[in-house]
């Protein structure tokens, strides 16, 4: 619980700078129009060299065409080419072979083969730096848009843990569970600590020789309601502060959807909160009944236990947090409830508001998920700041 | 008033490598191209000079065909030749009047040549003169 922020959060922009990316696309950009030109140049010579086969096959139908021999670059004189079945094919290297039409023509489609295999390579070329540049451009967009990267090392945990700090990340599931699993941990704990207190006023109540006839269903009765009242005592102790740390937050923002949500959220902690109150008389009422006062005192002591652990909890979960709180300025000391731990390894890049809202009006229509994305909101807020 | 400075500063600056130095780049390949132009013809001539000497009047040559294909070909009679005069047309000559026209065609080659080599001298001037300029404003020491 006390080790420090889990994993990190790196603005894309940091890594790359947009003006940086798009020098990088720019640059790839112009590589691909050299590619494009070379492409365009070979496409020439595969073009030359159909049109040259053509005429190679061609030449041998007569005997001799009237041409105009060239004479230097801009002079010709009026000739004929004879010998039209020989010609003198440069192999490469200054040499030259005398062939046949035919085997000319064989020597000019390996020559085609050979500029066409080239060409697809050079598309395959124009591909991937194609590729590359829409990778660029969208590296630019992403860090035009503030997208952050979010890293976090894999640590075995007990699987309690794990589903809190690796739960998926979206807001209404995670939360729950996460919670739900959370708190599973710390009944368990509780729930040894408070046989524990049961033993000892056993002990006492044994001690003092009443009630024993009740003590059986007394106990187990009690146990359940110290279960659930534990459990909506921790919630509503949590959503109380979450409710002093939330408000100035939302203040400072200008985020009056999950206001709104927050409200709606509220009375749904009230109704908790009522249901809890019944619960405590119920249960003093059961208490009562029990005719040990001290018992009665000391219930409530370790009831006042519980909330002070439970208090205590909170605040080893917030120091478990990201260190935006402190960032904010706004009442960081103030404990968040166990749910916001839930959400600090999975928050999902996009900080829009536009994203976030219906995701929590889904999220509070399920269950009391609340305004935990605005939290990391304003910690990206304040990263970019 | 300094920011005024900067913003002639800038204005000359662009001016120089916008329009003075593609200028230039433009001028020099232009003059380039009238010396590959004038080579042609000096050559030429030359070989209608060696065709003369030698008395040549029937002539075997190899023909490009493109690609490095060669194929033979013969003239039959050298005593008329076509030379191009530009502009995709060619005139046929006899040797005596071909020269001719390759001295008068080399001849204003030269002169293009000269005018050219003069615009290149003032797009170069009035790149310096701007330079200076710009070092005036900025209030530098001359240089040298």
């Amino acid at each position: 619980m006390q080790e420090p922020v889990k994993g990190t959060v790196t603005p894309l922009a940091s890594l790359f700078p947009p003006e940086e990316a798009q020098k990088a696309s720019k640059r790839v950009q112009d590589a691909l129009a050299d590619r494009q030109s070379e492409l365009d140049r070979l496409q020439g010579f595969i073009a030359d060299n159909t049109a040259l086969v053509n005429l190679v096959q061609r030449l041998p139908d007569e005997l001799h065409h009237d041409i105009m021999v060239p004479f230097g670059k801009a002079a010709f004189f009026p000739g004929r080419l004879v010998h039209t079945n020989e010609f003198l094919v440069l192999l490469g290297e200054g040499y030259y072979a005398e062939r046949t039409s035919k085997q000319t023509v064989e020597i000019l489609d390996r020559r085609g083969k050979a500029l066409e295999s080239q060409v697809d390579s050079l598309k395959a070329m124009m591909k991937d730096l194609k590729a590359e540049v829409s990778f660029f451009d969208a590296t630019a967009a992403e860090a035009v848009e503030g997208l952050v990267e979010i890293r976090e090392d894999y640590v075995e945990e007990s699987s309690s843990e794990r589903v809190i700090e690796r739960g998926p990340p979206k807001p209404d599931s995670p939360r729950f569970s996460g919670e739900d699993s959370m708190k599973v941990a710390a009944e368990d704990e509780e729930y040894a600590r408070m046989m524990l207190r049961f033993d000892e006023l056993e002990k006492e109540e044994l001690a003092a020789g009443s009630g024993d006839e009740h003590d059986e269903d007394e106990h187990n009765e009690a146990d359940v309601d110290h279960s659930l009242s534990q459990l909506s005592g921790d919630h509503v102790l949590g959503s109380l502060e979450e409710r002093q740390v939330r408000k100035p937050l939302h203040h400072s923002k200008d985020e009056y959807a999950t206001t709104e949500e927050l409200l709606s959220k509220q009375h749904f902690e009230e109704d908790f909160a009522n249901q809890l109150k019944s619960k405590i008389q119920l249960e003093g009422l059961k208490e009562q009944s029990v005719p040990k006062d001290s018992d009665d005192v000391s219930h409530g002591k370790s009831f006042a236990n519980r909330a002070t652990q439970s208090s205590s909890h909170g605040k080893d979960n917030i120091q478990a947090l990201p260190t935006s709180k402190a960032e904010t300025s706004v009442q960081s000391s103030k404990p968040a409830t166990d749910s916001l731990k839930a959400f600090t390894g999975s928050i999902v890049e996009h900080t829009r508001n536009i994203q976030m809202n219906p995701r929590e009006q889904a999220a509070s229509s399920s269950q009391s998920s609340g305004s935990q994305p605005t939290k990391p909101v304003s910690r990206f807020k304040m990263q970019r700041r | 008033m300094d920011g005024l400075i900067q913003q002639k500063v800038q204005r000359f600056e662009e001016f120089v490598d916008r329009r003075l130095k593609p200028d230039l780049v433009h001028a020099i390949a232009e003059r380039d191209k009238v010396f590959e132009r004038q080579e042609v013809f000096s050559n030429l001539r030359r070989n209608i000079e060696n065709l003369e000497k030698n008395s040549v009047t029937s002539l075997q040559t190899m023909v490009n065909l493109g690609s490095e294909v060669y194929m033979q070909a013969e003239v039959p009679d050298t005593q008329r030749i076509f030379v191009d005069i530009g502009l995709g047309f060619h005139v046929e000559f006899t040797w005596s009047e071909a020269l001719k026209y390759i001295s008068i065609k080399e001849e204003s080659l030269a002169n293009q040549i000269q005018e050219y080599t003069r615009l290149i001298a003032s797009i170069k001037a009035q790149i310096k003169i701007v330079c200076e300029g710009i070092r005036e404003l900025l209030q530098l020491p001359a240089e040298r």
